[in-house]
């Protein structure tokens, strides 16, 4: 899931222009696990907004329940066919969810003038209710089964390939010493495993071409092809 | 040849000795406290932004030092630059007559007065080292072929005291596979847990020179304990360091310093000192160390 969090209300006030008729939407998935933009926060929001002045002409969070904002076929399909007049009205869009979701309203409007609610975090395991946390950095080459299945790139702070820096202190990392050393985990886990031979053989430099930006994946029949810097390539998922 | 490469392959008992860069362009007191060193220690390491604070680059200072016919052991980290500019240095490095290379990750931009820059970490420190190796070997990392190649004496860190240590020793090994030909150590204040250390890397053949660093005071050295990974100085220090007064404490440095080196000395082929600015106690330490 794409983890988000809220902006300080100042921030989010300091976007609109005096009378600015602002219309805003949320995200029924990952924005409402994070509680950054599903229903109630989002009307929330609207009554927070007007609270303190602003022109807030009506809000949504497109459903049917659970669906992500950035399906864009749904979203622009609920704001035309739904919302059509608050949408002609509006001078501009308050979104209450990731960046890919924000990007999505723009495109569903046609270029309306955006206005982002959240700052987008990381992507992460929703662990529980209340806790959610990164384990990948979305690198576009995966390399953690060397690492018994532990992402270096992501739970080591340097994201070393090679074993631990020499900082950690009692298996914790030199950034934070609340925070765990990647490395002393994967450590743990591969001799759990049997396995510290993985951590004894050289891994190469990562492709960063692979984590170029933007990225794009494009679906075909039984087919799928990832485009980068590192340019594209296609897989087939099936004999 | 390095005389750095020289000394250890010599077989003689080699000492190292470190000056810190400044933040700043006067190079004035950095260039005494190396001068101080001539003729006590074979090689002077020069930090790349200690801690992660920033100051003048690490390889300038080592071109002066070549200038004024010292050897320099020029400290390069992974932190602030990714493969194309590791390189580059490395090539310029060579080109000011730099021929000593210490390989390391760096301290994490978070830890110095930067802390909102871009960590890049774009390699490792093994890969730094097989990449200054593949430069040694006269290709780039992309394969290409240099014109007129460099031939510099690697070096890496590793710290004896670690907790797990294995992990220290696996590193250790690929390091060594990757091109290190030496190694430097965290400080040391435990003889006995280092000769473990060394029992079970001697077997690796690569030269390991023992870090100390010379204890200022009890705060300092309580400090380290609960702050720095790796260094553990045990409570007699910090008691001894006590009951010194203020006066006769850089006495009572160079008295713990000494006695550690003798202690460990037949255990290792060197030893690495970093006075951290007391430099002009590095020949009193060497001479209670009996090692000239
Ligand atoms: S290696 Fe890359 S893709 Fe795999 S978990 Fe780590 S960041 Fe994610
Ligand atoms: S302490 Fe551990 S997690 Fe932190 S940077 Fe070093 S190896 Fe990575």
């Amino acid at each position: 899931m794409h983890a988000t969090i809220q902006k300080d209300i100042e921030e989010i006030i300091g976007y609109f222009k005096a009378g600015e008729k602002v219309f805003i939407v949320g995200c029924d998935n990952c924005a409402a696990k994070c509680h950054s933009g599903g229903i109630p926060e989002t009307q929330e929001m609207a009554n927070r907004l007007q609270k303190r002045g602003i022109n807030v002409i009506g809000w949504c969070v497109p459903q049917p329940p659970g669906v992500s904002l950035c399906k864009l076929s749904n979203t622009k399909k609920v704001l035309q066919e739904q919302y059509g007049d608050q949408i002609k009205e509006a001078d501009s869009f308050l979104v209450l969810a990731c960046g890919q979701g924000f990007h999505t309203v723009l495109d569903a409007t046609e270029g309306a003038m955006v206005h982002p609610g959240c700052d987008t975090i990381f992507g992460g395991e929703t662990v529980s209710d209340n806790f959610i946390t990164e384990y990948c950095s979305l690198c576009g080459e995966c390399i953690v089964d060397f690492a018994g299945g532990l992402c270096p790139v992501t739970l080591c702070a340097k994201s070393l390939l090679n074993g631990p820096c020499g900082g950690a202190k009692d298996g914790k990392c030199e950034v934070d010493r609340n925070r765990d050393c990647g490395w002393q985990l994967i450590y743990d886990r591969l001799r759990a495993l049997g396995r510290l031979d993985q951590m004894e053989a050289y891994m190469p430099p990562k492709r960063y071409s692979k984590w170029s930006r933007p990225r794009s994946l494009t679906l075909g029949d039984g087919e799928a092809t990832f485009s980068s810097l590192a340019g594209s390539h296609t897989v087939v998922n099936h004999d | 040849m390095s005389k750095l490469r020289q000394a250890l392959e010599s077989g003689k008992f080699v000492i190292t000795g470190e000056v810190g860069p400044p933040k700043g362009v006067d190079l004035g007191a950095c260039l005494h406290h190396a001068r101080e060193l001539r003729d006590k220690v074979v090689a002077i390491n020069v930090t790349d932004l200690q801690s992660a604070v920033m100051r003048i680059g690490s390889m300038v200072v080592c071109a002066k030092l070549v200038e004024q016919g010292l050897e320099p052991v020029y400290q390069l980290t992974c932190r602030d630059r990714n493969r194309l500019a590791l390189q580059s240095d490395l090539l310029s490095a060579w080109a000011f007559g730099i021929k000593n290379v210490l390989c390391l990750t760096g301290d994490h931009p978070a830890l110095g007065d930067h802390s909102d820059a871009r960590p890049v970490y774009d390699l490792d420190s093994v890969q730094l080292l097989k990449a200054a190796s593949t430069l040694n070997n006269g290709h780039d990392m992309a394969g290409h072929e240099l014109e007129g190649k460099p031939d510099f004496f690697l070096g890496a860190v590793v710290t004896p005291a670690a907790d797990p240590l294995e992990p220290q020793k696996i590193k250790m090994k690929k390091k060594i596979e990757a091109g290190a030909r030496f190694f430097q150590t965290q400080a040391i204040y435990e003889p006995e847990r280092f000769e473990k250390f060394m029992n079970q890397v001697q077997k690796l053949g690569v030269p390991v020179l023992a870090g100390m660093v010379l204890i200022k005071s009890p705060a300092m050295a309580r400090f380290m304990n609960a702050n720095v990974a790796g260094i553990n100085v045990p409570d007699s220090i910090i008691s001894e360091m006590e009951e010194t007064r203020k006066e006769d404490r850089k006495k009572k440095s160079v008295e713990i310093t000494a006695r550690i080196i003798r202690q460990v000395k037949s255990l290792c082929q060197g030893v690495h000192i970093m006075p951290l600015g007391w430099d002009e106690l590095v020949p009193d330490v060497i001479a209670e160390a009996e090692l000239k």
